[in-house]
């Protein structure tokens, strides 16, 4: 099935977890925030999240500078 | 006290652009006058969101930092200057936040924030402007607003990026529901200074509207993360909702 990530288009195998998709993209930073059609993620879900057709994704990656 | 005439033209003649603003107005600048601010950090961020506040005539700027200027701090912290090299942040602070405006309050607080002194200074303010570098001391601002009921303007940049929230107890998730602490530590950030500037010029802007109650709380940056991101140039706001079990909030209450 087709999403977007990161703004762009890929084709991902269906039913899969937030943190599949995490892995399937080789995604390291283990703070990494997640966000589904503008929603954000908490990071205790992405075991239990499935990803659905045409999802918008973002993976953000925490910026604590100051 | 009681505002004699001649501080009432002084106010009206200094802040007139926006005090002809309706959702400031003559009062509005008044509150301003009266309201405290923790600025902690006078780094990137703190640089930038307390010469706005100092500027928009915030009555008390408390501005905290433990650091020495550097040089490597000048691509960003426009603060400080060549001149300040090697003094006291927050003393660099106070010297260019009293050139913009003498008629405003200006504290520097050259200390690390810690768990012990954050009662104190958390009694003497209204709001938090976030400007730190690391996770602690945000957890530390995080668990005083929470207690004493103060909203905390969330700020944080990373190369061209940013992230901005208000965390208002009660009335939105707290900064530890939504930014868990990090599994690894960044030390030396790379940043672009325009990117601070960015994110710290919005955190100014919602400091001054929860300061005035300016809006509803979805006009305001409250349930919602914003994300900057510099490189495409994309501003994106992220829907936010408490942590039924973050261990900061869950049992707080409203």
């Amino acid at each position: 099935m087709e999403i977007e990530l990161n703004g762009l288009k890929e084709t991902i195998p269906e039913n899969i977890s937030i943190d599949a998709l995490i892995d399937l993209f080789k995604e390291g930073d283990p703070d990494l925030i997640v966000e589904i059609n503008c929603k954000y993620i908490f990071p205790k879900n992405y075991k239990t999240t499935t990803i659905m057709e045409n999802d918008t994704i973002e993976f953000i990656n925490p910026n604590l500078g100051g | 006290m009681v505002e004699s005439d001649k501080q009432k033209i002084t106010r009206n003649r200094r802040y007139a652009r926006q005090v002809i603003l309706p959702q400031i107005g003559s009062e509005g600048q008044k509150i301003l006058g009266k309201t405290s601010v923790l600025i902690a950090g006078a780094g990137g961020l703190g640089s930038i969101s307390s010469l706005y506040l100092a500027a928009a005539g915030v009555g008390h700027i408390i501005i905290a930092d433990h650091d020495h200027v550097e040089e490597s701090n000048l691509n960003r912290q426009l603060l400080h200057s060549e001149v300040s090299l090697g003094i006291e942040k927050t003393k660099s602070a106070a010297i260019r936040l009293t050139e913009l405006n003498s008629s405003i309050k200006i504290t520097p607080l050259q200390t690390k924030m810690t768990r012990q002194n954050i009662d104190s200074i958390a009694k003497k303010v209204d709001i938090f402007v976030d400007a730190t570098d690391n996770y602690n001391t945000r957890q530390i601002l995080n668990r005083a607003s929470l207690k004493y009921n103060i909203p905390f303007v969330f700020g944080g940049v990373q190369g061209f990026d940013g992230l901005v929230s208000c965390f208002v107890p009660g009335r939105t998730p707290c900064f530890e529901c939504v930014i868990p602490c990090p599994k690894k530590e960044n030390n030396s950030l790379g940043i672009i200074g325009a990117a601070a500037g960015i994110a710290a010029s919005i955190q100014a802007m919602e400091t001054i509207k929860l300061i005035l109650n300016i809006g509803t709380g979805e006009d305001r940056l409250e349930n919602r993360l914003l994300r900057i991101s510099g490189l495409d140039m994309k501003i994106k706001s992220i829907k936010l909702e408490p942590d039924p079990e973050c261990t900061a909030c869950s049992d707080v209450d409203p």
